[in-house]
């Protein structure tokens, strides 16, 4: 049975690349600090593969023939898109693929009920997953890849019980498809709150991302299911909170976990709240706090 | 403003789209705007409130928010810190009821 050795989640706002020099130092030191420790446990865990689930954010599909989930099966992803290098202020990077992990993935979760997409060509990358790359030296680690950019903006969005679904079929697909001595890590690249090309592109719900971060470390999975609704991801900041989507899809495949922060903060200029949470994948939580 | 809104038929979509993915799309455009227009099948109001960098307007017509993000970068400067912030300006004042920022 091959075992997930890490899971986390993450924001990936471009300014935490870009804008991070002209930040105040407390500002900056929660974001190392949370982006450090991110990298210093997916080296620890010696993982195999990274799967990565994050926000396509319209990026490579137009929207009329738009997937929920889009797998990247190329050998090497190399990013970011063109278009979104000056936005993000980052360096071009190339992460290496597993093309077999992600064929597998794609027959696995199709074969589990779960309609994705999968593309063999290089899919354009933004802060979606060029972000979380650099941060977590994921490109220097060797650590090879398999991003799945999924629809958390374009209607009718996968709602947290779909992508808590999804996640339990990824889970399954982890335990009992891929080699029994393969080790996985999971990232849900994403949040916290932020309102993208909206009328409050600069709000940030600070009381949204601290009562989401408390739930999300707590391992209550009944409880994040029916409180996180997508009404209420909107109302934290319209087209951009609900990519907390990702988070939940990693979720659904680890089951209930106690997880822990690295603090959290909030600065103008990047336009969204930020922390991130590592889930203990030692532990186990009573079953009662699991979603059956 | 939200997504209660979103039109996906609106053709502006597919500018924006093919304006992020072509470097020389984006030079025509910025030689000649009224020439790549003339190739979408924009309705009449939609192409006047592009014309007139009117984003509330589309918006109500129902472009997406995300791409409505992306088209003032294309417009205003997409330079992290410098352009962005002045295309996120601009936007935020159009929404928040001036309407056009050419």
């Amino acid at each position: 049975m091959a075992e997930i050795v890490f899971a986390a989640g993450a924001p990936h706002a471009p300014g935490l690349i870009g804008l991070l020099e002209a930040a105040p130092a407390d500002v900056k030191d929660v974001v190392t600090t949370t982006y450090r420790n991110l990298a210093d446990a997916i080296a620890l865990a010696k993982a195999d593969v990274l799967i990565v689930f994050a926000n396509d954010h319209l990026a490579n599909s137009r929207v009329r023939a738009y997937p929920d989930f889009l797998i990247g099966m190329a050998a090497e992803h190399r990013g970011p898109f063109e278009w979104f290098k000056p936005w993000i202020g980052c360096e071009d990077y190339t992460v290496k693929g597993s093309p077999e992990i992600a064929a597998a993935l794609f027959n696995g979760m199709t074969r589990r009920g779960i309609r994705m997409f999968a593309q063999n060509e290089n899919l354009k990358f933004d802060d979606n997953i060029s972000v979380p790359v650099l941060l977590t030296n994921i490109a220097g680690s060797g650590i090879p890849m398999v991003p799945i950019l999924q629809n958390c903006t374009v209607p009718p969005i996968p709602d947290q019980h779909r992508c808590y679904a999804v996640g339990k079929a990824l889970g399954d697909f982890i335990r009992n498809d891929l080699p029994s001595d393969m080790r996985v890590a999971l990232l849900g690249s994403g949040g916290l709150s932020h309102e993208p090309g909206g009328a409050r592109y600069y709000f940030i719900d600070e009381a949204f991302d601290r009562w989401f971060l408390d739930l999300a470390a707590s391992g209550d999975h009944e409880r994040l299911l029916n409180e996180l609704t997508l009404e209420k991801m909107e109302a934290a900041g319209s087209g951009g909170t609900a990519e907390l989507l990702a988070w939940v899809v990693v979720l659904g495949a680890i089951g209930s976990k106690p997880g822990k922060s690295f603090g959290y903060t909030v600065h103008k200029d990047f336009k969204c709240g930020i922390g991130g949470v590592l889930w203990d994948m030692n532990a186990n939580l009573p079953k009662q706090r699991a979603v059956a | 403003m939200g997504l209660e809104k979103f039109n996906p038929a609106l053709a502006i979509h597919d500018l924006i789209q093919d304006l992020k993915w072509s470097v020389a799309l984006r030079e025509e455009f910025a030689a000649s705007e009224a020439s790549v227009l003339d190739r979408y099948p924009l309705r009449a109001d939609e192409r006047h409130a592009i014309e007139t960098r009117n984003f509330l307007a589309l918006y109500d017509m129902g472009l997406h928010p995300y791409l409505g993000g992306q088209f003032a970068r294309l417009i205003f400067g997409n330079e992290a810190g410098k352009g962005a912030t002045i295309a996120v300006n601009k936007l935020v004042e159009s929404l928040q009821g001036k309407g056009s920022v050419a």
